[in-house]
């Protein structure tokens, strides 16, 4: 007889179906080999080939069926009640989503305003953040391997484990927050800030409590870039006479930017997908909430799966189009060492040729 | 020659692990007793409730000769879990919902249409229609079809503090009380220190209990019975939402919303520090100080009557048997047996047969002194009128009427006019 209750049983048969197409997967990796092999494709390029499958194969079936599905779901009306199947096709509406998104929906424009306003003040005041930690990070000090573990922590902390800590650090009665601040507060006879309870102070409240991720992969980043920066750099202007502030601002800043350049990119996709921490603190409605949040809350309390796709699609555009913005203006502010290596030996060689023009 | 052999032998094994890794999941176990199935439950139970919950199943398997029911508890973000395992094919047998659900999906095709199967087991005492609760009934139904059957029907019950009504003077609720006597109470109630300090508040509303409850108690509705009509306009409806409204968050009668958030709702309650509180029935509230003396001592009574009579709002749940299910006779069974198993662990059984004293009492021995009064608030309670459209209707009927309205940003006839055409056209 089974024992039904033991785990074995519970998981024997998952276990047995995704071992089955773990062989099947690699039996097919080992015939596209040899049908490529047959086809006249060379030993080495074969069998690249087939070892990718399994990666391509799982793309195909985890990323671009998933993408392909949610643009065709934001032209239906789909709920997630009907299982999708060729013979049971959700109601096609056009870009009906799309547009009561922009023109009706009266959570929309509120939801987009305050991922933006959240990003337009966590990103600039986590570079900077970020950036005066690693330098920190970056002296010769005591124990320095302490401290970088330290400052890493917080990014090994799950999501809704720091913002249940939070919710609690900012308890506005027994809250560690308040009971730092109430002294200084009580001087001047202002009450103690309700920080996620008052509407005004929610985005404040968000921004704050968003720098404690900062101190983790971002100054990590950061760090790795303030390494790379070249010590005789440093050394030469010395000896010109250049203070801390010059040197921070003609060396460590424009040796920087390529870096701060890829924290920004992936801070402001991070700051537009903002989640797990809005969705486990409550806050007023005025205060709106995060498009991420709306966007799950219609998918799944609001069963309108059709019109939350289609406003993840519109996250998508506006992510897509700010990350272009900034990759436009790179151009402008972001200083690469290659740039002017391969510029000095264009202008050597045009030296060179005019000498040897002049020369002639 | 032995390449050859080779691919052809790959060629049968990709094929025929594929079609088995493909095809359907292997039948359930049925060990000894072949003609037992497995019928998979899903609830939103706790570690606790999902303790008392397999009792009550064990119980059921122990005498059920062809089925056997499987726990699968999802107190963490349950719905999600519910929608996206319908979505995957992969549906539970029987799933709990809440009133709310049950439109949308029996409207979708997600529960089966029970009507017929439930009708042929009326031997079965929970099979027996007629023993119900019309209110909690009416939930399970939509467009005329019976999709399961109603597990709990909690009314909306008054808690209050003796010790705070012998402090003040005031006669305890009775069913003489109406919307006046319980405001004056509430106004009595709030007692503020000498720097004008409040140290206990006569009521506390936050959204909870429904501001429906009270347009039903004035004679108005949300959702015609027919659901071809949302008056929420109508004097009546006007009024039930404006007494919530004068009372809701202001400090001479109830809680201010930031002390809520920052001391909790029922906690306050609970604590001590709340005269009179709306509860559900099934709340611990009138006996939760036996166990711990922390709790203060609140007794239950009806809530207070309105305009028209004393109707409160029930939340209710119903089962609901999967369209997807491999054994739709078997899970018909179930859901019936162990209905009535759950009617008899929780309270209150939308059932009349079981609205006794001694049945609440054996489901929940702590509610012994409060089962009369419960059992007289049964005959008035009702729940909503489930739309399909219900978690959309029910978001514009907070955000641009309910919300607007407690935070003094229109008067209960402009709003209500205003949102009016919005909630009918979500209607079906």
């Amino acid at each position: 007889m089974i024992d039904t209750g033991s785990w074995v049983y519970d998981y024997s048969s998952t276990f047995s179906h995704w071992l089955i197409v773990g062989i099947a997967v690699i039996l097919v990796s080992f015939l596209i080999q040899r049908l490529l092999k047959k086809l006249g494709m060379n030993n080495e390029a074969s069998t690249g080939l087939a070892l990718i499958m399994p990666w391509f194969i799982g793309f195909l079936i985890f990323n671009v069926y998933p993408f392909v599905a949610s643009f065709y779901l934001s032209l239906t009306e789909y709920n997630l009640l009907s299982p999708l199947s060729f013979s049971n096709l959700p109601e096609l509406v056009g870009f009906k989503n799309y547009i009561y998104a922009f023109t009706e929906d009266p959570n929309f424009w509120p939801s987009i305003r305050l991922t933006l306003l959240y990003g337009l003040i966590s990103i600039p005041l986590g570079l900077a953040g970020a950036l005066g930690t690693a330098m920190l990070l970056n002296r010769e000090v005591k124990a320095v391997g302490v401290w970088r573990t330290l400052y890493y922590l917080p990014a090994v902390l799950p999501g809704a484990a720091t913002a249940l800590l939070w919710r609690w650090m900012f308890n506005p009665s027994n809250g560690l927050i308040n009971t730092l601040l109430s002294p200084v507060l009580k001087l001047f006879n202002i009450p103690n800030p309700a920080w996620f309870t008052n509407p005004d102070l929610v985005l404040p409240s968000f921004v704050i409590m968003g720098m404690w991720g900062i101190f983790g992969t971002t100054t990590v980043i950061l760090l790795a870039g303030l390494k790379n920066i070249p010590n005789d750099l440093y050394e030469s202007a010395t000896i010109d006479g250049a203070n801390q502030w010059r040197k921070f601002l003609n060396i460590t800043l424009p040796m920087m930017t390529p870096t701060l350049f890829y924290v920004l990119i992936t801070s402001l996709i991070g700051a537009l997908q903002y989640f797990t921490q809005a969705l486990f603190i409550t806050t007023p409605r005025e205060a709106g909430v995060f498009i991420n949040v709306y966007i799950w809350q219609q998918a799944f309390n609001q069963q309108k799966m059709g019109y939350a796709s289609a406003l993840a699609w519109i996250l998508l555009a506006i992510t897509l189009l700010l990350t272009l913005l900034v990759f436009r203006s790179s151009s402008m502010w972001v200083f690469y060492e290659s740039d002017v290596s391969s510029g000095k030996k264009k202008k050597s060689k045009a030296k060179i040729k005019s000498s040897a023009q002049g020369g002639a | 020659m032995k390449n050859k052999i080779i691919l052809m032998f790959s060629i049968v094994l990709v094929a025929g692990f594929l079609l088995t890794a493909c095809g359907p999941a292997a039948e359930p176990e049925t060990s000894a007793e072949e003609e037992k199935v497995t019928i998979t439950i899903m609830t939103w139970a706790g570690a606790d409730e999902a303790a008392e919950l397999q009792t009550v199943i064990d119980a059921v398997n122990a005498e059920a000769t062809d089925f056997e029911i499987v726990h699968q508890a999802n107190p963490a973000d349950y719905y999600t879990k519910l929608q996206t395992m319908i979505a995957g094919n992969t549906a539970p047998d029987l799933m709990w919902l809440s009133a709310e659900y049950v439109g949308n999906f029996a409207k979708n095709g997600a529960l089966l249409d029970v009507t017929d199967q439930v009708a042929a087991l009326s031997d079965m005492p929970a099979a027996d229609l007629d023993d119900y609760y019309t209110g909690p009934l009416n939930v399970a139904n939509y467009a005329g079809k019976l999709y399961g059957l109603p597990w709990i029907a909690q009314p909306v019950m008054l808690y209050y503090n003796p010790a705070m009504f012998d402090a003040a003077g005031i006669g305890y609720p009775d069913e003489t009380w109406t919307w006046d006597t319980f405001k004056d109470a509430a106004k009595e109630l709030t007692l503020k220190d000498e720097d004008g300090n409040i140290t206990q508040y006569g009521t506390a509303f936050n959204g909870w209990p429904p501001v429906h409850m009270f347009m039903w108690q004035a004679g108005g509705e949300t959702i015609s019975p027919d659901l071809k009509n949302c008056p929420v306009d109508s004097p009546e409806a006007i009024a039930g939402a404006q007494f919530y409204a004068d009372i809701i968050y202001n400090p001479e009668y109830a809680v201010p919303q930031e002390v809520i958030q920052e001391q909790g709702f029922g906690e306050m309650a609970k604590a001590g520090k709340v005269a009179m509180f709306f509860g559900g029935a099934a709340d611990d509230l009138d006996y939760a100080w036996q166990n711990d003396e922390n709790n203060a001592k609140l007794v239950m009574a009806l809530v207070p009557k309105g305009p028209k009579d004393r109707t409160t709002f029930a939340w209710t749940a119903i089962t609901g048997v999967s369209t997807q299910t491999e054994y739709p006779e078997q899970a018909v069974k179930a859901l019936v047996a162990l209905t009535d198993g759950i009617h008899h662990w929780k309270v209150l059984a939308p059932r009349k047969s079981l609205a006794t004293v001694d049945v609440i009492a054996a489901s929940v021995p702590g509610k012994r002194d409060s089962a009369p009064v419960i059992i007289q608030a049964a005959d008035s309670m009702r729940s909503f009128n489930i739309i399909p459209r219900h978690a959309e209707w029910d978001t514009i009927f907070w955000e641009q009427f309910q919300d607007p309205l407690y935070h003094n940003k229109g008067t209960a006839e402009e709003l209500a006019t205003e949102i009016r055409p919005k909630l009918e056209a979500l209607l079906p």
